[in-house]
């Protein structure tokens, strides 16, 4: 898992290899210029080390710092791990004052609370001319209470959250024998089609495969696919960490609402018409992905990540994407919501004990270029993509990629986020206690039969998560912070745009 | 000489027991790395666990709250932990005695000296417990998968069942699927237990034996079994340890799901301790609780099997 780089390379070798990276995942050549060695950076202390949850943007991480180690005649140590152990190793990696240069935090964890822990230190002062340089970046890309706080930036933002996370992958040619050729990005499945078509597909194979397929091991799967399904049947709904599930508009839980029933019950349904692929409860995301290349599975809810990763390992596969399914022809084209504009989960964040936080900002500095961007985005891709728009338009992208990019920007809206509004939330964050079964748990305990009746389950699940988020309150006001549930109610929030900086304004 | 004895004794009596410390300080002294080692990884962690499971504390923060016994209080009312609880050691009642009953019987007839290839087989028994866990559950998340796996492929060609059994993500079945498991890949040490308590009893009895026309089950009943019955005491109480500690093996399968339905303590403390749910926070205050419950469930098991022991042994004595 861990990479050392240490050797010297020529910018012509750089260049080379990124627009080969480029070719090679589908997306064409790289538009990197002039990889030059920063003079004037102290000496490295040990290795320099980088830590993240690797995947496509892991790709690119992984040439580009081996590149910048040989360039800078330093040692560097990139790690790509997947979320679940970045949970558990960093927290002990920060006790034991072991943890990474620079990292990102695990999920569901608040940049607020980690500098409360003191974990991070800002980066404005590693970051040369970073007036300018923060500039030149979209506006939404800097937040208060996102990656900003108290005026100083922790948080490096190198890619949108505007992404469609939970997409709807299918086999194209299975698509087309169950008779829903046009399905696409213009047009999605309804629960109802996606029932029939997932019926259709397990039927017509023959035993040989399986209409859906879902990394169900992976417990949050679960909780993220009945969201986004929900999202897609009108609820206005958080869609992750500890706002997973609250109605933006009243500042409750909403589990329960019709729209995550139906959702749930979708899942149940093809559970129960044998067409979910058998195992999927011990496998995860990474392995139901692999299923669906070798046709095992024809449709699959995930993330954009997979374009370029099918696109290189399976180029003859041939697969479509679409939003993820709606419950009936009416809400096809309903939006769904992130929390902010810049990609929270993959944002970089420097340790407050970093050995070596120069080299840290003289990394983050090319990569907020326009020019770092772009070598970005002909490898991120549509997975994890670029945060500058017009890098997007300089790289070089497969047509899924653009569709993928385009599904995002027709139907992905930013929501409000109560931690942008009150900056005192992250003390709730700090005291909540998240109730068993949450969300995920309680789907993966429907699917898998150990819970029954859909409604009544997650209404609990709902109820409990409400009465813990009440109790997490109750204990930061006890502790001093100003904060109340109305700090979790948007009255003015119109979830048909993304809601921004004026809007925060006028509450 | 006698004199001289009672003299030195009578010295040994009349010192006190800082003069005898003092007398046997070469003693003492060759004893302290082994009580710095125990010191460190035995008795501090012990000590240090009770204390954090009175904090409430994330375990990596500075912040922490001293909260008395109120993570007890809580443990109490946690329906998950005594699931957990609960399976922990139904995972032992269900994996010990199948253990012990193969690996003697296994053991009688590998011991049998007239058996060729007998070491062959007491290699490819003892194996499994060689071969890395990690290396183990891949193979038999593989092997056992309900869509290609060759365990249903098998079952199907066969027709003992209609249809794939999902025998990890079953909620009924990956219980006693993964008890499965730990038997085949343990069984083999319990072996060697086995195999060193039949040293004990002397050859000439087999032979007697066979002189007066015994038959083998004979020999095994009344001959074998009681003989080797006290070493059962210690072989179970060291595959009871061995099953409540597995949580190698249900990590690298199934993680304690399907809804942890495989969840045992172990996993249930690591969950708690260092991979919460998103949008929580990791509790080691909390986790550290659950643990010292399991440890002195585990430390009391452990005190009642000793007493077993010593019963046992006092019988022994009181019959020769």
């Amino acid at each position: 898992m861990t990479n050392t780089f240490s050797r010297g390379l020529s910018r012509r070798a750089f260049l080379q290899t990124t627009a080969l990276l480029g070719l090679g995942l589908g997306a064409g050549p790289g538009f990197a210029q002039n990889l030059v060695k920063t003079e004037g950076l102290k000496p490295a202390i040990g290795p320099f080390r980088w830590l993240d949850s690797g995947g496509q943007k892991g790709e690119f991480f992984k040439q580009y710092l081996a590149k910048y180690a040989q360039i800078q005649g330093i040692e560097v140590v990139y790690d790509g791990l997947p979320w679940k152990e970045i949970s558990s190793v960093l927290p002990l990696g920060i006790r034991n004052q072991s943890a990474p240069d620079t990292f990102n935090l695990p999920i569901g964890m608040e940049p607020s609370v980690a500098i409360a822990e003191g974990w991070l230190q800002p980066i404005d002062n590693l970051i040369p001319d970073f007036d300018t340089w923060k500039k030149a970046y979209p506006d939404g890309a800097f937040v208060e209470g996102v990656n900003v706080f108290g005026g100083r930036t922790y948080g490096f933002p190198f890619s949108t959250e505007r992404r469609f996370n939970n997409a709807l992958l299918f086999n194209q040619d299975m698509m087309n024998a169950a008779g829903y050729d046009k399905i696409g990005a213009d047009r999605a499945l309804t629960f109802e089609e996606m029932r029939d078509a997932a019926k259709k597909m397990t039927e017509g194979s023959g035993g040989r495969s399986f209409g859906f397929i879902i990394g169900g091991a992976q417990e949050q799967r679960w909780g993220d696919v009945a969201t986004m399904l929900a999202q897609r049947g009108g609820a206005t709904v958080g869609n992750t960490g500890l706002l997973q599930g609250m109605d933006l508009k009243t500042g409750q839980f909403a589990f329960d609402h019709d729209a995550y029933v139906a959702g749930v019950e979708l899942l149940l349904a093809m559970r129960d018409d044998g067409s979910v692929f058998p195992g999927c409860l011990t496998i995860i995301a990474p392995q139901a992905r692999e299923f669906i290349t070798q046709g095992a599975a024809g449709m699959i809810i995930q993330g954009p990540w997979n374009v370029p990763i099918w696109e290189a390992t399976a180029p003859s596969f041939k697969f479509g994407v679409s939003p993820g399914p709606a419950p009936d022809e009416a809400s096809l084209d309903n939006p769904i919501w992130v929390m902010q504009l810049p990609n929270s989960a993959n944002m970089m964040w420097l340790n407050a004990k970093a050995k070596n936080p120069q080299y840290a900002g003289d990394i983050f500095h090319w990569l907020g270029t326009v020019e770092g961007q772009v070598a970005y985005a002909n490898v991120a891709s549509s997975a994890d993509p670029a945060i500058f728009p017009e890098s997007i338009k300089l790289a070089k992208l497969s047509d899924r990629a653009k569709i993928m990019l385009k599904m995002a920007e027709d139907r992905v809206r930013v929501a409000p986020n109560p931690l942008v509004r009150q900056p005192g939330l992250s003390k709730v964050a700090a005291a909540y206690v998240d109730p068993t079964p949450n969300l995920a748990q309680a789907v993966q305990g429907l699917f898998s039969g150990q819970l029954s009746g859909v409604k009544a389950t997650l209404k609990k699940a709902s109820d409990a998560r409400n009465k813990a988020l009440d109790t997490a309150i109750a204990k930061a006001k006890a502790a001093g912070a100003g904060v109340s549930r109305d700090d979790f109610v948007f009255a003015n929030w119109d979830p048909s745009r993304d809601f921004g900086p004026a809007d925060y304004a006028k509450l | 000489m006698a004199a001289i004895s009672h003299i030195l004794e009578r010295g040994a009596e009349g010192a006190t027991l800082g003069q005898r410390i003092w007398k046997s300080r070469i003693d003492y002294l060759f004893l302290i790395p082994g009580m710095l080692v125990f010191g460190a990884f035995i008795f501090w962690p012990m000590i240090a666990s009770f204390y954090y499971s009175t904090l409430d504390w994330t375990g990596f923060g500075a912040h922490s709250e001293f909260i008395g016994l109120a993570n007890y209080a809580e443990l109490l009312n946690d329906e998950f932990f005594y699931s957990a609880f609960k399976r922990s050691f139904l995972f032992m009642l269900a994996t010990v005695p199948f253990q012990m009953i193969v690996g003697l019987m296994l053991a009688i007839v590998l011991n049998n000296k007239f058996l060729k290839l007998a070491t062959v087989f007491r290699a490819m028994i003892f194996l499994p417990v060689v071969s890395p866990v990690a290396v183990i559950a891949i193979v038999m998340v593989l092997m056992l998968s309900p869509f290609n796996g060759p365990i249903n492929g098998f079952l199907i060609e066969t027709h003992l069942v209609s249809r794939a059994v999902d025998l990890l993500g079953s909620p009924q079945m990956v219980l006693w699927t993964l008890a499965g498991i730990f038997v085949w890949k343990w069984t083999g040490i319990t072996l060697v237990y086995w195999l060193a308590a039949l040293q004990t009893v002397p050859d000439e009895l087999y032979e007697a034996a066979k002189l007066d026309g015994v038959k083998t089950w004979q020999v095994i009943m009344h001959i074998v079994l009681p003989i080797v019955a006290p070493f059962a005491v210690v072989i179970g109480l060291i595959s009871a340890i061995s099953a409540l500690n597995v949580f190698p093996l249900i990590q690298a399968t199934t993680q304690g799901g399907p809804f942890f339905s495989s969840e045992v303590m172990e996993v249930y403390i690591f969950r708690t301790a260092f991979a919460p749910s998103s949008g929580q926070f990791p509790r080691l205050g909390y986790a550290s609780a659950a643990g010292v419950i399991f440890g002195l469930s585990i430390m009391a098991l452990t005190i009642l099997q000793v007493i077993a022991v010593r019963r046992v042994r006092r019988k022994e004595a009181e019959n020769v």
